[in-house]
């Protein structure tokens, strides 16, 4: 028949459904491309093959006792390291929590296997989410799908690489200053940030506490909001205090189409300096999509947004000093044998369980909040994150959405950027979103005409408005016929749905 | 006014991160490079501006009722846990075996 | 050591108090859902939030806010709409995410204030000439550096801080600076070394059951100045956290635990002196003994020309001493910063407003009504008053008693609280009902019965559930007043006493309460006393 990674998640929902083929087919399928791709990929962690053989039996046993099945049964699920799920370990691509197994699962997981997801496996990223290119895993490197000399990404690399490779149809990651949309760009799938607050963080290894999100990948628009319809739940989540009830059909207005509506162009971002030709173009050519398909294209200003990078390279590692500190190796993670002293064992436990990039952000945010410095960066970076809110709130008077690059290049070559402070950049065009807490999307446009590598457009949307960003996503989907496509290297290896 | 390698060492020290004098070296360096990459925030003039200290706008006082939930069972709580004794954690002497009396 | 009061005359004693009360009548912690408990298992009352495990998000409990609200309203603070919850920083396992979860610049409440009157002993301990200058209040200015919002009520309700002379001794208002909420560490108990003390310790065990439990931190201003005034603060606030209902209040299981920041200066300086800081005072007496230790202490070590050095103190009740637990040698940076986990507050007029409709009467103005209602002896008023069970026992008796609520004072205070005590009830636990010692208020009030037979009415009474009139009559205890029945007792007694009726012709008129005694005796009991005395005085003439 077909290999399962042509398949949309509607797709195999309905199929599984319809008895076309059962749920524990899909696992097997998903299972069967995961040996024969992710050797080579190494999107994954761990493969969570009990966990999702026994959904897969329980949808099916549903279907068998003629009861409903919910939306997204039988679709293949990676989850990001960071993301707990009781009977896998939480590693957050760390030696300190190498052996962690969580007692509870997050709310965002929970509720993807509530909505029928199968969860296949846990996807590699960068140690504890510090990073661009899942490079600094202590578990080794994910490769990008479409050449795997390059980095898929970070530092949810793992999650994009392991949708692009066709491993899963849908993966989980959070963003907490592009870590979802430049992985997606570099990998050439979907991935969404939605708002701060419309899913909730429960059960995530926090990084930045007021910039963390969870999203979707997927290579569809519709997959991706088919995953929103399931993660913003039921409502907002008990369990998080900063999570916000979200009551949107995400796939209701998908098709509706951009005629008549304004699209926001930054100048000052799009001729920004390090930005390559090819994500100029692809910026350009996003923009006459939507012009063609009846839109209105804009120039708009966002002033302040250049400090967008030190305000978040502020509260980044200031908010990640504070979550971090928990990891001191007495209730669990990495504990230094044989220590004289707490304080010994607290310092080596640290010293051997974290990574180097780990360390420098704790080590500068536990600087930026000492007393006497705290002042001058730390509520700054809160006073222009005012600045930033009121830049957007203004720039959203005019455009319905604004498009930017997802970042600046197509992915580059492993050890290609080993500078920290060079990395940071990076994420130059998706950090300001993480700052003001909106909505915004990287969507594929096809392969660079000079590198073959993806190249993807983002938009971002006003607060909560994050259907709206996918019914842009959908329009230029469309007008790239970008959807659906798996790394040509990996596409229909292994997974075949009998 | 760069920090020494004095300065990072004290953090180290707070932060409970051991740094060998390689490491320190490489701390140090690194710390003063990102300290100048933020320089636009110590530029920056707000001039009374209030901080966002959420990005969530007009969300406040989300609070929960006084409700007893269950929580984790003994053996799933001390499981990660490398050094236990009975039902509690264990941890090594706080201030050293010769300490103050 | 030099004595306190001579101490007081060339030295002033500032002290300020930080006094931490867990909200032990709520069900569940400050930010998850664990059950509250002192006595359960270890680590049985614990989960994802209160472990620190990874993921895992705080929520606030809603009736939390609402005590620490009502604890600020009664003290007279200004309840802060605005405010936010910040995260301390510092290493050490009690706190599972190695950070406290407490409030910053911006309190639930600042600036309230509660008047102590001292009387008596205590008031002595205050040289009668001391001048008594406050400071300005600790000031608030890096508040809105902080984001903290809005201006700060002022403390000018407390007055300009003056004392004033009282009838025995002096009333003086005490500024509270602030009262925030915060969460409790968990327990630690050092093994392997002298008296489970932590050094020398060769491990430490801990216990999170206590860790995030809800916590209120009191500070005052340093506006005590004796440790009678300290006492008689912890009193004062005690009485209305039991009042308003936040905490059990026990200083015995460290439910309410308090430290003292003390420091001298000679009388008349301006500038303040060292302070040290004074654990645990776990009792009233250790509070009071504690900080006069320490003022002893500190006067002498600055009277032979040393200095004080910036320390923790930790008080010995039974050696009466005070041991260095830690020098502060730098000031302790915690890396405080906004909670991102948490939303920040802005709580209603019509929360804070919910919060004041609950308020219970409190104790001063229960006690004020007590004395100018009922007629109730100040200090019988004040005692009832300050125990909100014993209270509504006492309102509930007076209400039927026909003979007035100051004879139902006495008979609670001077007979029922001593039987409960003895048999280990309170007012809550009663096995008597307020309508029985109503009735029993009313035969003392009457006369019917001497008090004596009050006591053995009372101890009838928990027993049986009868009337105290029915005791009286059944055993026949009626106090007999009758003067036929008396005068042969008289006489008889004044027959059979020649040597002490001789005394007291002879003008010795104390002997009388002896041949009182002999006549209360030869009636069993039951011959009132005052009419014996008469009767006695008119046959010796």
């Amino acid at each position: 028949m077909s290999c399962f990674d042509e398949l949309s998640a509607a797709e195999i929902a309905r199929g599984v459904a319809a008895g076309e083929f059962s749920a524990e087919e899909v696992a097997r399928a998903s299972l069967d491309a995961i040996a024969a791709r992710d050797g080579e990929i190494h999107a994954l962690l761990q493969v969570t093959e009990e966990l999702a053989l026994k959904r897969a039996r329980e949808l099916d046993e549903m279907r068998a006792r003629g009861e409903k099945l919910p939306p997204l049964a039988g679709v293949p699920l990676s989850v990001k390291d960071n993301m707990n799920l009781i009977g896998s370990r939480t590693t957050c691509g760390s030696r300190m929590l190498e052996d962690y197994e969580s007692p509870y699962t997050a709310t965002c997981v929970q509720r993807m296997v509530d909505a029928g997801c199968l969860p296949m496996g846990k996807a590699n990223m960068d140690e504890f989410a510090f990073g661009s290119s899942t490079e600094t895993s202590y578990f080794g490197k994910t490769a990008n799908p479409w050449d795997t000399a390059r980095v898929p990404g970070g530092s949810s690399g793992g999650s994009a690489a392991s949708v692009a490779s066709g491993e899963v149809t849908l993966s989980l990651g959070s963003d907490t200053g592009g870590s979802i949309r430049q992985p997606a760009a570099f990998c050439g799938v979907v991935g969404l940030k939605p708002t701060y607050g419309a899913v909730s963080r429960y059960g995530i290894v926090a990084f930045g506490s007021s910039l963390d999100q969870v999203g979707p990948f997927g290579r569809r628009v519709e997959d991706v909001a088919m995953a929103m319809n399931a993660l913003v739940g039921p409502g907002a989540d008990p369990m998080d205090s900063t999570s916000q009830e979200c009551p949107v059909d995400f796939l209701e207005h998908l098709e509706d189409g951009v005629e008549g509506l304004r699209v926001g162009l930054v100048p000052a971002l799009c001729e920004a300096e390090g930005i390559s030709g090819e994500v100029r173009g692809a910026v350009r050519a996003a923009a006459k999509a939507l012009e063609d398909q009846g839109a209105q294209t804009i120039e708009v200003e966002l002033p302040h947004i250049d400090d967008s990078i030190a305000a978040y390279y502020v509260i980044g590692p200031c908010e990640a000093f504070s979550n971090l500190a928990r990891f001191d190796g007495v209730r669990y993670g990495y504990q230094e044998p044989g220590c004289a002293t707490l304080a010994e064992q607290s310092e080596k436990s640290r010293a051997k369980g974290f990574g180097a990039e780990a360390k420098r952000r704790q080590m500068l945010g536990a600087y930026l909040l000492s007393s006497g410095v705290y002042d001058r960066y730390y509520y700054k970076a809160q006073q222009a994150r005012t600045l930033i809110t009121r830049s957007y709130a203004a720039a959203f008077e005019r455009a319905d959405v604004l498009l930017f690059p997802s970042a600046p290049r197509t992915a580059f070559k492993f050890g290609e950027i080993s500078s920290p402070t060079e990395m940071y950049l990076s994420d130059m065009f998706t950090i300001s979103s993480n700052i003001a807490g909106n909505g915004s999307i990287s969507v594929p446009v096809g392969p660079g005409p000079e590198s073959g590598m993806p190249l993807a457009v983002q938009l971002q949307g006003p607060a909560f408005k994050d259907r709206r960003l996918l019914t842009f996503a959908r329009a230029i989907e469309r007008a790239f016929e970008a959807e659906g496509a798996v790394a040509p290297a990996c596409a229909r290896k292994g997974g075949e749905l009998a | 006014m760069a920090l020494s390698e004095y300065d990072v060492r004290a953090i180290a020290e707070y932060a409970r991160i051991g740094l060998d004098d390689e490491e320190l070296r490489e701390m140090t360096a690194y710390m003063n490079d990102a300290v100048a990459m933020l320089q636009p925030i110590v530029d920056f003039d707000p001039a009374g501006v209030e901080p966002t200290f959420h990005p969530i706008g007009d969300l406040s006082d989300v609070m929960r009722a006084d409700e007893v939930r269950p929580g984790l069972e003994l053996e799933p709580a001390l499981e990660n846990a490398h050094a236990t004794e009975g039902r509690l954690f264990r941890v090594p002497s706080i201030l050293g075996t010769g300490g103050l009396s | 050591m030099r004595k306190l009061a001579e101490v007081l005359r060339d030295w002033e004693a500032v002290i300020g108090l930080e006094v931490h009360t867990e909200l032990t009548t709520l069900e569940t912690k400050m930010f998850c859902g664990c059950k509250l408990s002192h006595d359960d298992e270890p680590n049985a009352n614990v989960c994802p939030v209160c472990l620190g495990l990874p993921g895992a998000l705080p929520v606030p409990n809603k009736e939390a806010i609402r005590s620490i609200v009502k604890a600020g309203l009664a003290t007279g603070c200004a309840i802060q709409k605005r405010s936010m919850f910040y995260r301390k920083h510092y290493f050490y396992p009690d706190m599972a995410k190695n950070f406290q979860t407490t409030q910053g610049p911006v309190a639930f409440c600042m600036h309230g204030h509660l008047n102590l009157e001292v009387r008596g002993q205590g008031a002595a301990e205050l040289p009668e000439d001391a001048p008594r200058e406050r400071y300005a209040s600790t000031p608030s200015v890096a508040m809105n550096a902080h984001g903290g919002t809005g201006a700060l009520a002022l403390d000018e309700a407390a007055g300009k801080g003056e004392l004033t002379r009282i009838e025995d001794g002096y009333e003086v208002p005490i500024r509270i600076l602030r009262i925030h909420m915060e969460e409790d560490a968990a327990k630690m108990t050092h093994i392997g070394g002298a008296e489970g003390r932590i050094g020398g310790a060769a491990e430490s065990l801990i216990d999170y059951n206590r860790c995030g439990t809800p916590l209120i931190e009191l500070v005052t201003e340093p506006d005590l100045r004796t440790p009678e005034e300290a006492r008689l603060f912890m009193e004062k606030l005690r009485r209305i956290f039991l009042a308003i209902g936040i905490s059990d209040c026990s200083l015995e299981s460290g439910s309410m635990r308090c430290d003292g920041n003390v420091s001298l200066r000679r009388r008349g300086q301006t500038t303040l002196g060292t302070k040290t800081e004074l654990k645990n005072l776990n009792s009233f007496k250790s509070l009071h003994d504690g900080l006069e230790y320490e003022i002893c202490r500190q006067a002498e070590v600055l009277e032979s020309g040393g200095t004080i050095a910036q320390e923790t103190r930790h008080f010995e009740p039974a050696r009466r001493r005070t041991q260095v637990m830690r020098v502060k040698e730098t000031a302790d940076d915690y890396r405080l910063f906004p909670d991102p986990d948490l939303a920040p507050f802005d709580l209603s007029d019509d929360f804070i407003e919910g919060c004041r409709a609950e308020l219970p009467e409190l104790p001063d103005a229960k006690r004020d009504r007590f004395v100018a209602e009922l007629g109730v002896r100040r200090s019988d008023a004040e005692a009832l008053a300050g125990d909100p069970a014993l209270a509504a026992f006492f309102e509930e008796a007076q209400a039927s008693a026909r003979k007035g609520a100051a004879s139902v004072a006495n008979v609670l205070l001077n007979v029922v609280l001593g039987q409960w005590r003895a048999a280990g009830e309170s007012a809550a636990t009663s096995s008597v009902t307020p309508a029985q010692v109503a009735g029993l208020a009313d035969l003392v009030a009457e006369d019917a019965i001497t008090s004596a037979q009050a006591r053995e009415v009372a101890a009838a009474m928990a027993k049986t559930d009868e009337a105290p009139e029915a005791i009286v009559d059944a055993r026949g205890m009626r106090q007999v007043s009758d003067d036929d029945a008396l005068m042969p007792v008289v006489e008889q007694v004044i027959s059979s006493s020649p040597s002490q009726v001789r005394q007291y012709r002879d003008g010795n008129q104390k002997v009388i309460g002896y041949l009182v005694g002999q006549c209360m005796k030869a009636s069993r009991g039951t011959g009132n006393p005052k009419r014996f005395n008469e009767l006695l005085r008119e046959s010796l003439g």
